[in-house]
């Protein structure tokens, strides 16, 4: 079954490695050659290194702000009204625009690139985490008030786990959007990452190394992935599997 | 009461704008951190009465529908049939899933090799981003119609071809809007990304060209022109939405 499902990849793959391709396109025997060439040498792990060194913080630090702030707006009525509509207007703004401006506010280093990365990630937890609580269904709200919970034990025993799906979900999304972020950023400007190896590579026509930085993104694009379903799978074992 | 709760929204808005202009005014840091509103608000006028730069936008715009549209119409049709063939799904389904966490973005410099650094490139890089979350929320739509809807269609005589326009099609309707509405600000995203990675036209270099002559106003000016873009073809698509599926009434919030 595995093979079946696999055909397809499989059929396109072949048919990639044997059609004459120009030199800008390598086949994919050519791509993993010079990736097993660049996994023993140490540029592609300090790239690699310093990609994640501003992806992670700022997923991190987005990812929590928006759950957080999330979670407010759904509970607390006067900061779901201050809140929301500034993050639902803003929301289909493409927030990598505020890059520039961010350099200027703090530097052309790191931090720049953390805190974009940072606001991209914001939005999807925040209104994931948003609209897991307003789903809340008000029965099981009622019954724990009937049983005589207070106001943080609702929060923790029966708010937290009904939007806890939707919040993980969220990060599914902007783990996703980190990664994107993550290279846009480096590829406008930064001194080390893959985004700046691949414009490096592309700038001098080093093509292999260019094909190198997309399989790195790609298989830390995936890798991420699998985590962020790995925990919500061990987080939330009751809900039937998405 | 009331008044003070619809004013609400305002007050951070306002207290924002207040404590902008104040560090602007304060001398405490630069003009080029801090520029005023006033000077702001004069760029975007600037902007929006010389034609060149209404052009710059219109580039962008053409670039973003372009490869917005051409994935609305392949991914509804890939969405359709995977949704309403095991083989099919069984083919394209691994494909899709295996790639969708993947930064098509990172695709871009061969992109530019391979479709030139022109337009096409942008397009194609556009219609890849938007075609993932358009063909997953067809096929999720078209997957799950309800059986018993198909079956009284087949009951009452009806063909494959009056129970796909009659009966699928509309049952997938809101899917399809709920992709577009994932698909259209990451066409806006990827075409400004792309612009300001490599090009010569169009908002993202502006935005860029702006920023390498330290003109933070002008960057500022077109981060709104941008916002407000986005904000457009969002309101565009909900508004289509609320046209065409008006049975059906979007169940959010705000938006």
């Amino acid at each position: 079954m595995a093979a079946a499902k696999a055909s397809l990849l499989i059929a396109v793959l072949a048919v990639w490695q044997i059609s004459p391709l120009p030199e800008y396109v390598l086949s994919p025997f050519q791509i993993l050659k010079h990736f097993a060439a660049a996994l023993a040498s140490a540029e592609l792990y300090e790239n690699i290194g310093a990609s994640l060194a501003r992806s992670v913080p700022g997923f991190v630090l987005g990812s929590f702000l928006g759950a957080a702030l999330g979670l407010a707006a759904g509970v607390a009525r006067w900061f779901d009204r201050m809140l929301s509509p500034a993050v639902f207007l803003t929301y289909p703004v493409p927030k990598i625009v505020m890059l520039p401006i961010f350099m200027i506010w703090f530097g052309i280093g790191d931090l720049s690139k953390v805190l974009i990365i940072a606001l991209a990630c914001f939005y999807p937890v925040f209104i994931n985490a948003y609209y897991g609580v307003r789903q809340t269904r008000s029965i099981l709200v009622w019954s724990a008030l009937n049983m005589g919970a207070t106001p943080a034990q609702i929060f923790r025993r029966v708010v937290l786990p009904s939007a806890a799906p939707m919040i993980l979900a969220g990060l599914r999304v902007s783990l996703a959007l980190s990664f994107i972020v993550m290279f846009a950023a480096e590829m406008i400007n930064a001194r080390s990452g893959l985004g700046h190896m691949i414009r490096v590579a592309e700038n001098s026509l080093r093509f292999d190394l260019m094909y190198v930085s997309l399989l790195a993104i790609a298989i830390l694009g995936y890798a991420g992935d699998r985590l962020v379903r790995f925990a919500h799978s061990r987080l939330l074992a009751w809900q039937q599997p998405a | 009461m009331k008044v003070l709760e619809k004013m609400l929204p305002l007050v951070l808005v306002g207290t924002v704008l207040v404590i902008w202009e104040a560090a602007a005014r304060s001398g405490l840091w630069s003009r080029l951190l801090f520029p005023s509103l006033v000077n702001i608000v004069q760029e975007l006028g600037l902007f929006f009465t010389r034609s060149a730069s209404l052009m710059e936008a219109w580039v962008s715009l053409q670039r973003a529908l372009g490869g917005f549209a051409l994935a609305a119409v392949v991914g509804i049709l890939l969405g359709m049939l995977m949704g309403r063939s095991k083989l099919v799904a069984g083919l394209l389904d691994p494909l899709f899933s295996g790639t969708y966490a993947v930064p098509k973005l990172a695709l871009f410099p061969i992109f530019i090799f391979v479709f030139g650094i022109g337009s096409l490139s942008k397009v194609a890089l556009v219609f890849l981003e938007c075609l993932y979350p358009i063909v997953i929320m067809t096929y999720a739509g078209a997957r799950d119609v309800n059986r018993a809807f198909l079956w009284s269609a087949q009951n009452m005589g009806a063909s494959r071809a009056a129970i796909l326009r009659r009966v699928v099609i509309p049952a997938t309707a809101p899917f399809i809007f709920a992709g577009f509405r994932v698909a259209v600000p990451v066409a806006m995203i990827v075409v400004v990304i792309t612009e300001m990675v490599a090009s010569a036209d169009g908002l993202g270099y502006l935005v860029i060209y702006a920023m390498s002559s330290l003109r933070t106003d002008r960057v500022l000016a077109l981060v709104v022109v941008i916002a407000a873009l986005g904000y457009l073809l969002d309101r565009m698509v909900v508004l289509a939405r609320d046209r065409l599926i008006y049975w059906e009434k979007l169940d959010t919030y705000y938006v």
